[in-house]
């Protein structure tokens, strides 16, 4: 069974981390087609988490297609044709982040000034995508 | 079930001189998880007093399930209440409470009381006394589940227990609020574990509401704007909630706030916690002479 | 909520009831012992011709149980304890533990709540004074016929008087309780507004329950006249005594300054106090209850102090239902 945490202090929303920790699970592979995500009420306890968090996190991954709910049974993974990104494009791209990595590094960085950078420029990408 | 589960309407309490609630007029949806959060003395116990029917409102109205909240009996067993500090019969057993539940109850699920302290091996024969405080809260919530309540109300459920008691207590709770779909009320002065647990917010201080809503609501209504040092014109843009100023700029947080209006002003979400603190630091509202 | 009431005040019920048990046995021993002196009754042991038995029997009493008194002033603490006990934690206990907010936010509507816990608790309270009372009541029975029952030590325990006490300290633990919202305090409370209220019943109302009923006549020549006192017999050494004193031969009364002078030309003279007084044509007169008062006495200090009472459980009742805690 899949298991969901949640990060207090991450400053990403409950929902999303949910919905995030899911698109990487099937990324990743460990979630397959027709595995069946815990049942909200299984969420909540263990995670000690709003069960209308969990359902918002769930109705999220159907609107974006990646699960399907089926009344009375449970949410369940549905086949992702051709996976957006490879696991060969997987382990490219972090490789090339960890090269970066090693590069500012370099430079000088800490890894809160690392983090500040990141932030920044996904914000500037996301502010640019909506504009 | 009504819309609402609860709505006041100019609500206030005041002891002898001083108001401990004034001019508080809200309303929690059904089937939410509400969270009541304001420092300490800000009126949150006084409110909930008020929303179970143990204190009597000096001003304005309450009302609980779409009646006036009252002490009948057929309104208190709707209703699950955990005091403060979990207070128990201290010297009484687990299962002596139990007792108490089912037969100072209209309806008791006393097999339900019973399978969730099980489930948390804690022992029936014990006295509560003799219980840790993360115990003796979760008997004290078995309590209040064992009445199958519409809405539960909680104050400060957590502020005295350890980490590892608060996630347990928290999952217990949450587990219960999937089960039964009740609404949840509780107050609290830690922001941090907020998020996850609730979808609505109430932000008492100083005696008065000063911000209510549906949590995603709040978060997409307010923007935070940073520019370069400004002291004037702070509320071109929407309400200004705070405003920061170091040496060279300016941070606003802004409600019902548009794209930055000026050159160099850049705007982002702001989270949870920050917008909470941003509401715990306004001043007193300054009473106008009449 | 019966059983409740139950088990949140059974300490107090087993330990009032364990004093009250102890006090009761104590009393039958030595009351059967006491009782045993007289076996035709004391009421054969009355009057000026003392038979030669019941002499030896009233010095005996006299010896043996003497203690009787100071120890029966104590025991009127007793209706303290059994009310102030049950009554100081009824409230104040659950404003100290918190609790208040669980008890209150059950299905039992907190005026119920009262209800049944000042109904239980109260029966509790008059019960244990009325078995005390009881008990006292008997043992007191050849000291009543000897020496009357409106001493403190007989009227305060006997009859109904007690339960009334008792009641009364039950009300006055339960509003300080949820005045102060701490139960020792309360106790305390209690236990000064009890004493005040008891001296004051006692010394200045109860002698006025009824209007006395007055004698006067003549000092005779063999009166045991003293100072300011006559000494004078109201008929039935049962009756209870308010006052006594002098009258001049015009019905103007006498201070105890004039009955001085008058005792000690009597003095001078060389005669007999009583003789001066007879030939001056001085009265005596004395105010008195009638024995037969009792129970009209002890109906009367019984509903002042269980309207006493009353009026305090108004105040818990009033407290309660503005929802104030």
């Amino acid at each position: 069974m899949f298991v969901f945490r949640i990060d207090s202090n991450s400053g990403v929303p409950p929902y999303l981390q949910l919905v995030q920790q899911v698109r990487q699970g099937v990324l990743l592979g460990f979630l397959a087609e027709g595995d069946r995500l815990p049942l909200i009420r299984e969420v909540s306890e263990t995670v000690a988490i709003n069960p209308n968090t969990v359902a918002k996190a769930y109705r999220q991954l159907e609107q974006e297609g990646l699960v399907t709910g089926r009344p009375g049974q449970g949410t369940f993974v549905n086949a992702t044709e051709a996976a957006p990104v490879s696991p060969a494009t997987y382990t490219s791209l972090q490789r090339g982040l960890e090269t970066w990595l090693g590069r500012a590094r370099a430079a000088g960085l800490d890894e809160q000034a690392i983090n500040a950078l990141f932030t920044a420029a996904l914000n500037k990408a996301r502010n640019e995508n909506i504009a | 079930m009504t819309e609402h589960a609860l709505q006041t309407d100019g609500l206030g309490k005041r002891y002898r001189r001083t108001w401990a609630l004034q001019d508080c007029s809200l309303s929690v949806p059904s089937g939410r998880v509400t969270a009541l959060v304001g420092p300490n003395g800000a009126g949150k116990s006084t409110f909930l007093r008020l929303v179970v029917g143990l204190l009597a409102p000096t001003t304005g109205s309450v009302e609980v399930l779409g009646r006036p909240a009252t002490d009948t009996p057929q309104a208190l067993s709707r209703i699950g209440f955990l005091a403060q500090d979990h207070p128990l019969y201290k010297h009484f057993t687990v299962a002596e409470l139990l007792r108490v539940g089912r037969s100072c109850n209209l309806r008791f699920d006393q097999e339900l009381a019973e399978r969730r302290l099980r489930q948390l091996d804690i022992p029936l024969d014990r006295k509560a006394g003799a219980l840790s405080g993360g115990q003796q809260a979760q008997v004290a919530l078995a309590l209040a589940l064992g009445k199958r309540p519409d809405l539960l109300v909680l104050d400060e459920p957590m502020a005295s227990l350890d980490p590892v008691a608060r996630l347990e207590f928290l999952q217990a709770l949450m587990g219960a609020v999937a089960e039964d779909g009740m609404t949840v009320l509780f107050s609290s002065h830690v922001v941090p574990e907020l998020e996850r647990v609730c979808d609505h917010l109430i932000v008492l201080n100083h005696s008065r509401v000063t911000v209510a809503g549906d949590i995603d609501d709040l978060l997409t209504e307010h923007r935070l704007l940073v520019g370069p040092r400004t002291t004037a014109d702070l509320d071109r843009s929407g309400t200004v909630v705070e405003a920061t100023h170091s040496e060279r700029h300016t941070t606003l947080l802004v409600r019902d706030g548009g794209a930055p209006a000026a050159p160099g002003w850049q705007a982002s979400p702001v989270g949870l916690e920050d917008l909470v603190l941003s509401y715990l630091r306004q001043p007193a509202r300054k009473e106008v002479a009449a | 909520m019966t059983w409740l009431t139950w088990r949140q005040h059974r300490a107090e019920m087993y330990a009032l009831g364990l004093l009250v048990a102890a006090i009761g046995a104590f009393l039958l021993a030595v009351g059967l012992q006491m009782h045993s002196l007289f076996p035709g009754g004391a009421g054969q042991c009355t009057g000026i011709d003392l038979t030669e038995a019941c002499s030896t029997a009233i010095r005996r009493l006299n010896d043996e149980h003497g203690y009787a008194s100071k120890m029966l002033n104590l025991f009127s603490l007793v209706p303290f304890l059994i009310g102030a006990f049950f009554g100081a934690p009824l409230v104040a206990r659950e404003l100290e533990a918190g609790t208040w907010q669980f008890a209150w936010t059950q299905s039992v509507p907190r005026m119920r709540w009262l209800a049944v816990k000042l109904g239980a608790l109260g029966f509790a309270t008059a019960l244990l004074a009325g078995v005390f009372s009881a008990v006292i009541t008997w043992y007191r029975q050849p000291m009543d016929v000897l020496d009357g029952r409106f001493g403190a030590d007989a009227f305060d325990l006997e009859g109904l008087a007690p339960a009334g006490y008792a009641l009364f300290a039950f009300a006055a633990a339960t509003a300080a309780g949820a005045v102060l919202r701490r139960s020792l305090p309360a106790l305390a409370v209690a236990l000064g507004a009890f004493l005040a209220v008891r001296v004051l019943v006692a010394g200045w109302l109860r002698p006025n329950y009824q209007d006395t009923q007055r004698l006067v006549e003549l000092v005779a020549v063999g009166d045991p006249a003293d100072v300011g006192n006559p000494r004078m017999s109201t008929g039935n050494h049962l009756d209870w005594t308010i006052a006594s004193g002098y009258t001049d031969s015009a019905g103007r009364p006498l201070s105890l300054y004039d009955s001085a002078a008058m005792y000690s030309a009597a003095e001078k003279e060389g005669v007999k106090f009583s003789a001066y007084l007879h030939e001056r044509g001085v009265q005596q007169w004395v105010e008195f209850q009638p024995a037969e008062r009792f129970w009209t006495f002890q109906l009367v200090e019984t509903t002042i102090f269980a309207g006493l009472a009353a009026a305090l459980l108004a105040l818990v009742v009033w407290r309660f239902r503005r929802r104030v805690f």
